[in-house]
C-alpha cells in the first residue's frame, strides 16, 4: 500500500535556496486520518460486541439461596424441635392432697424420666392438676394459659366409676374432655380414681384410651402417693409423649414412608402350590371397611395407596420339619431370613409406584399339601399366636393354613378365604404394619410400676400414636430436608459451571417455605398440620437434589467454550486487530516525516 | 503451656472420635444390592461378557434377588452369529454350565450401556418415566457390590469402545452417594487391565475396593476355547479355529473361591490372589473401610439379608365390621372434620392445591365420574346391557314398521 506523497515540483519553487527534499524521511503535507479512522472503528465496534458474546454464552443458572440453606440447617442441628404439649392430671376422691405439691412432684418425676434432655420431637409441657373432694368440691394448680379449658366438677363420680367396658369408660371420658384442645398444642389427662368399695378387686388398673385420657382406678389410692405419682407421670412421658416406645430416638429404620411422602402397601396372596388348592380373597371389601380408615388416618403423615395380587407357584425357600407332638410343620426363627424367596415372588409388580416412593410387602402365605398345617415355632418352644413376621422397611409375612389339610385327589379346590380369616387376617396385618412404625403389636405397655393397658382403636393407632407418629415424622423430615438442601448447595457452589434450571431452584424455595412452615405450625402445637409441611418440604429436597438435569458428565467447562468459538473469531480479530495497528503505526511514520519537513522548511 | 497444648489435643481427638463414631455405624445391615457392568461389546471381548455373567449368577445363587441386581451387559454374545452355540455363553472350555440359563434379566442392554447411565444409577439421577427395575433403590443400610470388567487404563474404563469413565468422575458419583447416605458399605470390584489406577481418586470412607492388576500391568485372560469362535481359516488344506478367551483370570479364581459357598456360609472375604497364576498383582484398597477384612463374612456383599422381628400379636381392633361395612365406616370419618376444624393453623399455599380446586370444578368431568360411579355400584351390568339391547331392537322394528 504505497502511497505517492505529493512531489514538488522543482520548477515551481521560486525561492532562492530549495530545501533538501527527501521522499524517504519527509512528506509535505499532512498525513489523512481516514485509513487509521476505518481501522479503528472496526476494531472498535468488535470490542463493543465482546459483552454481548460474553453474555450470551453465559451458563444459566438459576440463583440458589445458599444462605437461607445454611441457616436453616444450623437452626434445625442447634435447637431440637419441640412441641407444646399440655398435661392435665385430675385426681377424685383424695381429701387432703394439695394440688400444688402434686403438680411439683408430677413435674419431679417427669423430668426425672425424660433425663432432662430434650430430643427432637420431645414435648415443653405444661402441667395443670385439678383435685375434687369426696364431697365434690375441687380445687385446682393455677394455670398460665386460661383459655385451656377447665374439668367441670364434680362430672367423674368416684363410685360409678369404671363400673363397665372400658370401651363404654373412655366413651364417657371423651365426653368430659372433648371441648379441650387448646391453641397451643392438645391436652393429655390421666384420671386418678381413689375408690370407696371395690367390688373385690384389689389390684390397681391402669387404662389408656383411645384419645388423649387415660385413667387409674384402684383402692386405698391416696396412701400410695409416690407410687400414684410415679405412675402418672410414666404415663404422661412413657405413653403420651413417646408412644410405648423403648428407646426415643429417631431410626431411619422405623421410618417407612418414600422420599415422595408416598407409601404403597402392596398385599400379595400366595398359592405356594396351585395344585393342592387355589384361595382368593375378597380384597375390595377389606379394603373399603377395614383399610380405608387407616389410610385417612395417616393422610398427614404418608399418601397411602393399596394395591393386592394373587400370586401361584410360589414355594418358600428356607426348609420346615415335621414335628410329632404338635402335629404340624414347625419353621423357626432361625430360618426366618431365609423363607423369603425373592426369585419366584414375583412381588415387586406395581405399576402405580414412582421411583422415590416406598413399597411394604404384605404376604399371606399359603403352604402346599405336603407341609400344612406349617406353624412358626419361637425360641422359647412355644407357637406363635400370628403366624407372622416383618422384616424393618420391606414388609411382613403371615402363613396362613387352610382350615382343612386334607386335599382332593382329583382336581384342585378353589376357595375363597371366609370373612372371619380374612379379618384375623388384617388384624394380624395391622398388628404388623404398627410395628413397622416402630410401635409394638399388641395392646399393653410394661414397665417396672406395673401393667398399662391400651385401648385399640379401629384405625389402626389411637390418636395419641398419631401425634407421637406426626412428631417423630416432623422431626425426620425437617432433619433429612435440611441436610439434603445442603448437599445439594455445596454440590452447586463445587461445580460453578454448571446449568442450574429454573425449577430446581423453585423446588428449592418452596421447600425453604414449607420447611418454616412446618417449623412455625410446630411451636404453635398443630401437630398434623406440621407433619404434611415437613413431608412437603423434604420431598420437593428431595426432587431438587435428584433432579436428572445435575449430572456433572454434562457441564460446558472452558476449554469446551474456547475451542467451539476459537475458529471464528481469533482468524477475523488477529487480521483486524493487526490491521489497526499497522494503520497507527503508518499514522505515527508519516505524521513524523510531515514534521521533519516542516523543520527543515523552517530552517531553511 | 504444654499441659494447656495437651489438653487441648486430647479434646480435639476426642471430638473427632465421638464424631466419628456418631456419624458412622448406627445404621444396621438392611440388604445387599449388585451392580454388574460389562463395559465392552463385540465378539472377541467374549470374556467380559462371561466374566459378569458369571458372576450374576454366584450372585443370585447366593441369594441377591433380581430386584436387588442391577446388570448392564451390551449382550451380543448369545445370539451372534459367530456363535457356533447359540442362545448360549460359556465361562469354561469344559461347556458344563450355561450361564445364559432362563433367568437372566438384564437391565441395561445393547446401547444402553454409557458413562451417563452408569452414572445416573449410582447417584439416582434418572428422569421420572424411568422404571424401578432399572434404579438402585438402596438406602442407608444397603451394602453394594460393584464390579466392572472390560478394557481399561491408566485412571480410565473404556465404555463401549465410544467413551470413557474417568476415575474422578467414579469417585465424584461415590462421593454424591455417600453425602445422600445410599450405601453403607460399598465394594468395588475392577477385572481390566491397570485396575488398581481407577481408585486413585476415592475418599469416602466405607469403600472397599478390588482390582485386578496394578499400573502398568495388564490383566490377563485364563484360557481360549476354540470351540467357541466361527472364525475358520483355510491353510494346508486343513480348517484352523481362532478360539475366543471365555474368562479372565482374576474373575475365574474368584469364581473358584465362591462355587464352593452355599447361601448358608460363613467364609471372610479375607481372600489372597497368588501373583504368579494371576500373572498380575491383586490390589486391595483397605484404607477407607474400616472393618479387618478377615473379619467380614462373605454374605456381607454377596448373599441375602433380611432383619426379621417376630409379631408378637394381632391387634384386636375390631369385631366383625365386614358385614357392617358402610355403616361403620362412617363413624371413624366423623371425627375429622372436627379434628381439623380444632386446628386453625394457616395451611401452604402450594401451587398445587390450586391446580387440584380446579380440576374438581370442570362439570362435565364431574358427569361422568358420576355416571361412572352409578354404573359401578349397578349388580348385574351384564343384564341390563342385554336388556338395553333388546329395547333398541324393538324401538328400530317398531320406528321401521311405522315409516
Amino acid at each position: 500500500m504505497e502511497e505517492s506523497s505529493d512531489r514538488l515540483n522543482p520548477t515551481a519553487d521560486t525561492s532562492g535556496i530549495m530545501p533538501e527534499f527527501d521522499a524517504q524521511t519527509m512528506r509535505s503535507s499532512k498525513p489523512g486520518l481516514k485509513r487509521l479512522f476505518i481501522t479503528t472503528t472496526v476494531l472498535f465496534s468488535f470490542l463493543l460486541g465482546l459483552p454481548f458474546l460474553w453474555k450470551s454464552v453465559e451458563i444459566y443458572r438459576s440463583p440458589l439461596p445458599f444462605h437461607d440453606i445454611d441457616s436453616l440447617s444450623d437452626q434445625i442441628e442447634s435447637t431440637p424441635l419441640r412441641f407444646p404439649c399440655n398435661y392435665h392430671a385430675v385426681f377424685v376422691g383424695f381429701p387432703s392432697t394439695d394440688p400444688d405439691k402434686l403438680r411439683s412432684d408430677i413435674q419431679d418425676g417427669i423430668n426425672q424420666l425424660s433425663h432432662g434432655k430434650s430430643q427432637c420431637g420431645s414435648c415443653s409441657f405444661s402441667i395443670s392438676v385439678t383435685v375434687q373432694n369426696p364431697d365434690e368440691h375441687c380445687s385446682e394448680t393455677l394455670t398460665i394459659d386460661p383459655t385451656t379449658c377447665s374439668y367441670r366438677c364434680g362430672v367423674i363420680k368416684r363410685n360409678t366409676f369404671g363400673v363397665g367396658l372400658d370401651d363404654a369408660v373412655d366413651e364417657s371420658l371423651d365426653d368430659v374432655f372433648s371441648g379441650c384442645s387448646g391453641n397451643s398444642g392438645k391436652m393429655y389427662s390421666v384420671v386418678v380414681v381413689n375408690k370407696e368399695n371395690a367390688n373385690g378387686e384389689d389390684e390397681v388398673r391402669a387404662v389408656v384410651g383411645k384419645r388423649r385420657h387415660a385413667w387409674i382406678a384402684g383402692k386405698g389410692l391416696e396412701e400410695r402417693y409416690g407410687e400414684v405419682v410415679a405412675r402418672v407421670s410414666e404415663i404422661f412421658v412413657k405413653v403420651f409423649m413417646n408412644g410405648g416406645r423403648e428407646e426415643d430416638s429417631i431410626h431411619g429404620e422405623f421410618m417407612p414412608v418414600g422420599s415422595d411422602g408416598r407409601i404403597v402397601l402392596s398385599f400379595s396372596l400366595l398359592n405356594s402350590n396351585p395344585r393342592d388348592w387355589i384361595y382368593d380373597w375378597d380384597f375390595q371389601r377389606i379394603d373399603e371397611a377395614l383399610l380405608a380408615p387407616v389410610t385417612k388416618a395417616l393422610a398427614p403423615i404418608a399418601n397411602i395407596s393399596v394395591e393386592s395380587q394373587v400370586l401361584y407357584h410360589t414355594p418358600k425357600s428356607s426348609f420346615s420339619s415335621w414335628d410329632e407332638k404338635l402335629q404340624s410343620y414347625i419353621f423357626r426363627t432361625s430360618d426366618l431370613p431365609f423363607f423369603v424367596n425373592s426369585n419366584e415372588w414375583h412381588l415387586d409388580t406395581s405399576a402405580g409406584a414412582s421411583g422415590r416412593s416406598k413399597i411394604l410387602q404384605f404376604v399371606v402365605y399359603i403352604p402346599s399339601g405336603k407341609e400344612c398345617p406349617l406353624h412358626l415355632q419361637l425360641p422359647n418352644g412355644e407357637i406363635s399366636k400370628t403366624n407372622g413376621f416383618i422384616s424393618p422397611m420391606w414388609g411382613g409375612v403371615i402363613v396362613w393354613n387352610p382350615g382343612n389339610c386334607d386335599k382332593d385327589s382329583e382336581s384342585p379346590s378353589r376357595d375363597t378365604i371366609s370373612h372371619q380369616d380374612l379379618e384375623q387376617i388384617v388384624k394380624v396385618f395391622l398388628g404388623q404394619f404398627r410395628q413397622l412404625f416402630g410401635f409394638k403389636s399388641e395392646a399393653f405397655y410394661t414397665s417396672g410400676l406395673g401393667t398399662y393397658k391400651i385401648l385399640p382403636s379401629e384405625r389402626g393407632f389411637t390418636e395419641w400414636e398419631l401425634d407421637v407418629l406426626s412428631r417423630k415424622h416432623t422431626c425426620f423430615n425437617l432433619h433429612s430436608c435440611s441436610t439434603t438442601l445442603g448437599s445439594l448447595s455445596r454440590l452447586v457452589q463445587s461445580l460453578p459451571r454448571m446449568i442450574i434450571k429454573d425449577e430446581i431452584g423453585e423446588q428449592v424455595k418452596y421447600s425453604l417455605k414449607a420447611a418454616k412452615l412446618a417449623q412455625s405450625n410446630a411451636s404453635l402445637g398443630g401437630y398434623s398440620s406440621s407433619a404434611s409441611s415437613s413431608r412437603e418440604a423434604r420431598s420437593l429436597a428431595e426432587n431438587a437434589f435428584f433432579h436428572p438435569s445435575i449430572m456433572s458428565v454434562s457441564y460446558f467447562s472452558y476449554e469446551h467454550c474456547f475451542a467451539v468459538y476459537s475458529p471464528f473469531f481469533l482468524p477475523v480479530a488477529g487480521h483486524v486487530v493487526l490491521a489497526a495497528l499497522r494503520e497507527w503505526k503508518r499514522y505515527r511514520q508519516e505524521k513524523a516525516k510531515y514534521l521533519t519537513w516542516l523543520t527543515r522548511k523552517k530552517t531553511a | 503451656i504444654f499441659f494447656l497444648k495437651m489438653k487441648i489435643l486430647l479434646l480435639v481427638m476426642l471430638l473427632c472420635y465421638s464424631f466419628a463414631f456418631s456419624s458412622g455405624d448406627t445404621t444396621i445391615h438392611t440388604n445387599n444390592w449388585a451392580v454388574l457392568v460389562c463395559t465392552s461389546r463385540f465378539w472377541f471381548n467374549y470374556r467380559h461378557m462371561a466374566n459378569t455373567l458369571s458372576l450374576y449368577r454366584t450372585v443370585k445363587r447366593l441369594g441377591i434377588p433380581d430386584e436387588r441386581i442391577i446388570l448392564m451387559l451390551a449382550d451380543d454374545m448369545a445370539c451372534n452369529a459367530r456363535n457356533e452355540y447359540p442362545a448360549q455363553v460359556f465361562n469354561n472350555e469344559n461347556h458344563k454350565l450355561n450361564l445364559y440359563g432362563d433367568n437372566v434379566e438384564v437391565d441395561y442392554r445393547g446401547y444402553e450401556v454409557t458413562v451417563e447411565n452408569f452414572l445416573r444409577v449410582l447417584t439416582g439421577r434418572h428422569e421420572n418415566a424411568v422404571p424401578r427395575s432399572k434404579r438402585l433403590l438402596s438406602d442407608e443400610g444397603s451394602h453394594i457390590l460393584l464390579y466392572m470388567t472390560g478394557h481399561g487404563g491408566d485412571e480410565f474404563l473404556k465404555f463401549q469402545d465410544a467413551e470413557e469413565l474417568q476415575s474422578h468422575d467414579l469417585a465424584d458419583a461415590v462421593k454424591q452417594m455417600k453425602e445422600k447416605r445410599r450405601f453403607k458399605e460399598l465394594m468395588i470390584m475392577v477385572d481390566t487391565c491397570q485396575a488398581a489406577t481407577l481408585f486413585n481418586q476415592l475418599q469416602s470412607p466405607g469403600v472397599l475396593a478390588i482390582g485386578s492388576s496394578l499400573k502398568g500391568e495388564n490383566s490377563y485372560s485364563h484360557h481360549l476355547d476354540s470351540d467357541v469362535s466361527a472364525l475358520y481359516y483355510f491353510m494346508n488344506g486343513m480348517y484352523i479355529t481362532i478360539g475366543v478367551s471365555v474368562v479372565d483370570r482374576f474373575t475365574y479364581y474368584t469364581l473358584a473361591f465362591f462355587e464352593r459357598l452355599d447361601i448358608y456360609d460363613n467364609a471372610s472375604l479375607n481372600r489372597s490372589y497368588d501373583p504368579r497364576q494371576l500373572m498380575s498383582t491383586a490390589y486391595y484398597r483397605t484404607d477407607l473401610y474400616q472393618p479387618h477384612l478377615a473379619e467380614v463374612p462373605v454374605t456381607n456383599f454377596f448373599g441375602s439379608v433380611m432383619e426379621t422381628i417376630h409379631t408378637d400379636s394381632a391387634y384386636e381392633a375390631f369385631s366383625s365390621r365386614i358385614s357392617n361395612s358402610k355403616i361403620n365406616a362412617d363413624m371413624p370419618l366423623d371425627q375429622h372434620p372436627e379434628h381439623d376444624l380444632k386446628e386453625n393453623l394457616q395451611n401452604a399455599n402450594n401451587p398445587n392445591d390450586d391446580l387440584k380446586n380446579e380440576k374438581q370444578k370442570c362439570p362435565y368431568t364431574q358427569m361422568r365420574a358420576d355416571l361412572q360411579e352409578k354404573l359401578e355400584k349397578l349388580e348385574n351390568v351384564d343384564t341390563m346391557v342385554n336388556l338395553s339391547i333388546a329395547v333398541m331392537v324393538l324401538v328400530v322394528i317398531v320406528s321401521s314398521s311405522l315409516l
